[in-house]
Order: structure tokens, then sequence, then C-alpha cells
């Protein structure tokens, strides 16, 4: 593992999806090793979107049915569960004693993780399904309304807000000083952190909603036009695209050299971060749209099931026929895997 | 037409379709069973309109082609806007592609726009298509929150990623979420008949369609179907407005004839429905309508437009016919048990394959339900190609 898979940012901080390049979910690259049984299995009501975020023993897991709960990881019994006025696609997200997750409504909520009750909403006109990040104390999220927001950690009271091109769909990735984030009208942006004023843009041929990464001034991002693009941070210049077989719905994950990112083709591809050479590419079922995550020499997706493969080399380590994700992504510690799938389902297996 | 009247005359026509079935069963190897009656419950209170199907245009299809239109499978967003005004000018007799729209769309509707999401994000009904069809409607004076892109299946329409790549303000809806999510469905609209001893043998209109909106585009996909032999614009509307349909074929056979046109014709669907625009970017000859496998799937560059859903069905299948026997795939009319096969990988992979006795009759079966016109001598199928 080289220095540039290590998250530079703040512990406090959550600045990307599921916290970092790594989508780690704030565990930090963690072994996953082949599981052999399940711990314990539970229903959470409704289909799962989402990918469900770990802290101090309590899993945090959003569902279609707007519901966010917090279970036990060494039983699974939940603790608490927060009812929303709608649906919720978002992948949650922490910050101080908080759990911060968009819905439907076109709020973002901000709900204590001790009580499960709410502490602040902040409002846009549209659905929000892109998960929030905090960078120093201020909330960043996009809005199918069409506008980034910044809002304050603390209070959820309004920063500021800037319009782009499309619906926003694409959690953001919260620089220093720069945000960047995709569009729907195909474009990825960077916004200036304090202000929001459009630093650059940089169009590609299709709309997008895979999440950027941002490695050694080098940002990676899907786009529904096939490609995976390398884009230099500072000027939004493409440095590299790399063509896949479909459109890409799914998120890099970075680690050492290598990006890794699912096509709705079917493949994971692992791209090299200054090149965007080819080092392998391996299937992972008929379509895949979640991100990928990075363990101890695997990289995990969910698919059709489960995949854990090799990071050097693709080949497969270990697969499990049980849940099938649309943007589910697995939680890896040391001795448990979670996973949530589409059909509502919550594993813990060892 | 009340209730009781209505379901007379679906079963009248069917017994006809019966006589026409009993033919074509009688040359093949096998003997097939029956559909047994359905009954059917319409909104008591709907009104017919003189939109609904077969709508304005009895008969009529616009086919338009455009080899630009796909590259490298990538619809082109202005090859294929230019294609639909072609189309919807040459459907209407309208000079102005406006007053195309305005034939059909009033700037007080909510519309509707039933997408085919089944089989994204292979071959699905296209975002750029859809995205055209958003300024069509928006042209004629509708506001985007009154345009509906809808489905069935929600987690359908997320592979797909319509959410994003659709105009801000249009509303993305997919009805139910898992199998057994009956919220989104008007528990007093629809039809009963028990195929195979099912449980459950009633399947429910969709509230949005029946409630939600005032008209309905329908954008179906160009493919085979396993069990209906293709599936356009009569099953994307049917089997995608109604609940629990895939209990209508149960290896090896299929009742979506005549289940198909029937729902088709249950009020206020048949009214709601005024334009059907087929999405014949891609073709699927082979595997539908699930597959991914790009070796049947054919990059056609097509759109028909039409109002007269089972005369476009009418056409699409002879494209598909045609594009198999290019292919050295039997008929989709084959009902040889020799290509049966309960093997889902084997079906896939083996264009010689099939999992039901299909049923493209249900095409004919709606036109007896006056929904179209299934004579290829009375289709007025107008072509047009790019220069």
């Amino acid at each position: 593992m080289t220095e540039t898979a290590k998250p530079t940012i703040p512990e406090s901080d959550w600045s990307s999806l599921l916290h970092d390049n790594s989508r780690t979910g704030g565990q930090g690259v963690r072994a996953a090793h082949a599981p052999d049984r399940a711990r314990w299995q539970i229903r959470v009501g409704s289909s799962i979107r989402s990918a469900p975020i770990l802290r101090n023993g309590m899993l945090y897991v959003t569902s279609l049915a707007g519901i966010l709960q917090a279970c036990d990881v060494a039983n699974g019994r939940q603790k608490w569960k927060f009812q929303a006025a709608d649906q919720v696609h978002s992948t949650p997200s922490l910050w101080g004693n908080k759990v911060l997750f968009g819905c439907d409504d076109g709020k973002v909520y901000a709900v204590d993780c001790d009580s499960g009750t709410k502490v602040w909403e902040a409002s846009s006109a549209a659905e929000v399904w892109t998960s929030p990040v905090v960078r120093n104390g201020v909330v960043f999220f996009g809005s199918a309304d069409a506008h980034m927001y910044a809002v304050e950690a603390k209070t959820g009271r309004a920063r500021w807000t800037q319009e782009l091109g499309g619906r926003i769909y694409s959690t953001a990735f919260a620089a220093e000083k720069q945000l960047y984030v995709g569009c729907g009208d195909g474009k990825v942006y960077s916004l200036d952190i304090s202000s929001g004023k459009i630093l650059w843009s940089t169009p590609t041929g299709n709309g997008i909603d895979s999440s950027p990464a941002v490695v050694a001034n080098i940002l990676l991002i899907g786009s529904e036009d096939f490609f995976v693009y390398a884009m230099d941070v500072n000027s939004g210049v493409v440095r590299w695209k790399y063509e896949t077989g479909l459109g890409i719905a799914s998120s890099p994950a970075a680690s050492g050299d290598l990006a890794f990112i699912g096509s709705k083709d079917g493949y994971l591809y692992a791209l090299e971060i200054q090149t965007g050479r080819l080092r392998w590419k391996a299937q992972a079922g008929d379509v895949v749209t979640a991100p990928p995550v990075i363990g101890d020499g695997v990289v995990c997706i969910q698919a059709g099931g489960t995949f854990a493969f090799d990071i050097a080399t693709g080949n497969v380590v270990w697969k499990a026929g049980l849940a099938g994700a649309v943007q589910s992504v697995p939680v890896l510690t040391g001795d448990v895997i979670y996973l949530a799938s589409n059909d509502g389902e919550v594993y813990a297996l060892e | 037409m009340d209730r009781r009247t209505f379901v007379k005359a679906t079963c009248v026509g069917s017994a006809s379709l019966f006589l026409k079935d009993f033919d074509l069963l009688a040359q093949a190897e096998v003997t097939l069973p029956q559909p047994p009656p359905i009954e059917v419950h319409g909104l008591p209170q709907a009104k017919p309109s003189p939109l609904g199907m077969p709508g304005l245009f009895p008969g009529r299809v616009v086919e338009i082609s455009d080899p630009g239109s796909i590259v490298r499978n990538r619809v082109s967003q202005p090859v294929v806007c230019r294609m639909l005004e072609d189309g919807m000018k040459d459907l209407t007799g309208e000079s102005s592609v406006r007053a195309a729209w305005a034939k059909f769309i009033d700037p007080a509707d909510t519309v509707g726009i039933k997408i085919n999401p089944s089989g994204a994000p292979a071959c699905c009904s296209s975002p750029e298509i859809v995205r055209e069809i958003i300024s069509g409607v928006q042209s004629v004076g509708v506001p985007a929150r009154n345009i509906v892109i809808y489905d069935r299946y929600s987690y359908e329409i997320d592979i797909g990623s319509y959410q994003a790549l659709l105009t801000p303000g249009v509303r993305v809806v997919g009805i139910q979420d898992g199998f057994v999510d009956t919220s989104g469905y008007d528990p007093n609209v629809y039809c009963d008949a028990n195929f195979f001893g099912e449980w459950e043998t009633r399947s429910y209109m969709a509230s949005i369609v029946a409630h939600g909106v005032t008209k309905i585009i329908n954008v179906p996909t160009m493919k085979d179907h396993s069990a209906s032999g293709v599936t356009g614009c009569l099953k994307n509307l049917g089997y995608g407005t109604f609940n629990n349909v895939a209990r209508s074929h149960r290896a090896p056979y299929s009742f979506t004839n005549p289940l198909i046109g029937v729902m088709c014709s249950v009020e206020p669907l048949r009214s709601k429905a005024v334009l059907h625009i087929m999405d014949g970017m891609r073709q699927v000859w082979h595997g539908g309508p699930l597959t991914q496998v790009q070796d049947f799937i054919y990059q056609a560059g097509l759109l028909l437009v039409g109002t007269d859903p089972v005369a476009m069905d009418t056409i699409e299948l002879q494209l598909i016919e045609k594009k198999r026997r290019e292919q050295g795939a039997p008929s989709v009319w084959e009902h040889d048990p020799k290509s049966i096969t309960p093997d889902g990988h084997e079906f896939y992979h083996d264009a010689t394959k099939n999992l039901f006795f299909r049923q493209p009759g249900h095409i004919a079966a709606a036109g007896k339900l006056g929904l179209g016109i299934a004579d290829l001598k009375q289709i007025d199928h107008r072509q047009i190609h790019a220069a």
C-alpha cells in the first residue's frame, strides 16, 4: 500500500462518498476474508439503494421506506429508527455525533447518533440522492434541482447555493479549497469551496451520476458516455480517458497507483491512475453500477452478488451469491463484512 | 360501454381469437392450453377519448432511419432530435414540430412518458430520445413538473440512470419497488384471470395511469420476447401498467395472448395512450426482454412513430423476423418442442432456443379488440431514410 492510498483528510472530515478515496466508510483499509457464515441477518422492510456505514459498533442503514436505522453490530438489533418524509436513496455520512443523509423530499437530515432524533434539516427543491460530505464544518450536497448546497454542519444554516446545468446525482468530493462534482448535464465542475463560484467545468459525452475521487492532483470519475476520465484538479484538463463497454454509474475507488471502477458492461476495471493504462478487468456480473471498496489486498464490489478480487491480478478471491445491489458497498472490518442488498436484507458475515 | 358489456366484448373477442389460434395450433407439433376468460374492471367514470388507441392515425406507421443515430452503441442527441421532428411532422401532416405535438398534448395536460427500462443498460428506452420527447411536450406549454417519466420497477429505472440523465424538473417515478409492493395500484381497476392456478388472479392498474396523468406517450423498445414473441407498444403499455403480469407465462406456456391486448383495452389506459414512439436504436432479435448479450443486439438506428400500437407492433414483428432470418434463427412463431429449453443460460446464448412457446398472435388479437390494424396490406408504412 503506497502513500497515495492513505486518506489525507482530517479524521473529523468526511470529504467524499463513504469518507475517502478507498470508499472505506471511515473504517480504513481492512482485511476482507472470505466469509464462512452469517453472524446475523435482518430485513429492513424495503429496498436498500444506499451503502451502510459503521461507527462505534453501530451500523447505520437507510432504505427506500424513508427510514434511517441504527443497528447494534453484535446482534443486528435495532437501537433506534428515524422516519423521514419520503424515500431515501442517499448513502449516509457521519460528522461528529450526527448521521447525515439526503431524502427524496428534497431535504438533508442531521440525526443524533445516540438518540436517533433530528438535529436539523436543510432544504432543496428536489430529491437528494447524493451523500452529504463534510469539510471544515461545512456540509456539501447536490440535489436533483440542479443546485449544489453548502450548509453549516452544526446547524444546517445555509452558506451558499450554486446552480449547475443539470440534475446532480454525483456525490461531491470536498478538497481543502475546491469542491468537485459530476452533473447530469455531462460536465464535471470545480467550485470554490468557500463561495460556490464555478472555477472550471469540463464536458464529457453524456450525463454523470458517478462520484469523483481525487488522488495526487488527478480527479477520477466515470460518465454515462462509457469513459473513465482523469482530469487535472486545477484546470479540468483531461489527462486521459479510458473507454469501457457501456455507461458508468459506479464511482472510482483508489489504492496505490490504481483506480478501480465498475461499468454497466458488467466489468470491474483496474486502471493506472497516472496513465489510464488497463492493469486488469474482471467480470462481476451482467451489470455493475455500485462503487467498489478497497480491502487489504482485495477490491470488493456488489453487483448481482458480492465479489472480492485480488487487487494485483483481478482474480476472484471469493464471491457470495447474495446482496445484489444497485448502489450498495460492503463495510469491511477485520472480522466481519456487512452487506446491504437491493431486496432489503442486511447481513453480517464472518 | 359499461363493465358488463365490456367483459362480454372481451370474451367474444377472445373467443374469435381462440378460433384463429386453433388453426395455428393445428399446424404445430404441440397442443397448447387454451387461455381462460379474463374479467375486466375498468375505471367506471372513464370517458373514451377519440385520441385513444388506435388514435388519430389508425394504420399509419412512420419509420425514420439514420445510421448516424447510433454509433459505437452511443445514441446521437442531435440526430435523434431531427429524426423525431421528421417523424412527428410526417405522422401528422403538420409543417411545424410544435403543431405536430399540439395534435396530442394540451398545455393543461399532465403527461406520462412510459419508458421501458427492462433490459437496461444493454437495451432500454434511450434517454436521448426521452429528452427529445420532453422537449416536444414542453414546446406545447406543459411545464416540466407536469411531465412524469414512469415504469413499474424503480430499480430498473435506477440501473438506467434516467434520474441523472433527464431534464431538471420532470418527475421520474418507479411504480413499485419489490415484486409484492401493491401500494402504487388502484384496487378497483383490474383484470382477473386464473392462468395456472395462481394464488393471486388479479392484475391491478397503476394509480399513476388511472388517476395521475391525463395523456401517455409510450416509448417501447424493439425486442423479441421469450413469451410474447415481441415486446413493443402493446406489451410495454399493458404489462407496464398492470402488476402481477409475469403469472401469464409459466414455462413453456404463455397466455400473453390475449392478456396483453385485453389490458391495453382497459379504460382509462386505452384513451390516455395517444402517441407511441418506438425506440429502435437497438434491436434485440434474441434473448429479449432482459438480455445483456451484445451478440443479439443489432444497432438498427430506427424510430417508429404512430398512434396505432397494433400497426406499429406488426411492423416491429416484421423487422425482428427479418433480422432473425438473416441470423439463421427460427421464427418467433415456431412451436417446435425441440426448441424449448428450461435452461436460462442456454436460452440467453443460443438463438435457436427459447423458454416458452411464443405468442406473437397477441398483436392480431389486440387488433380484434379494436386497438389498431394488424393487416400489413392495410398499414400505411411510411419510411424516411437519412439522405
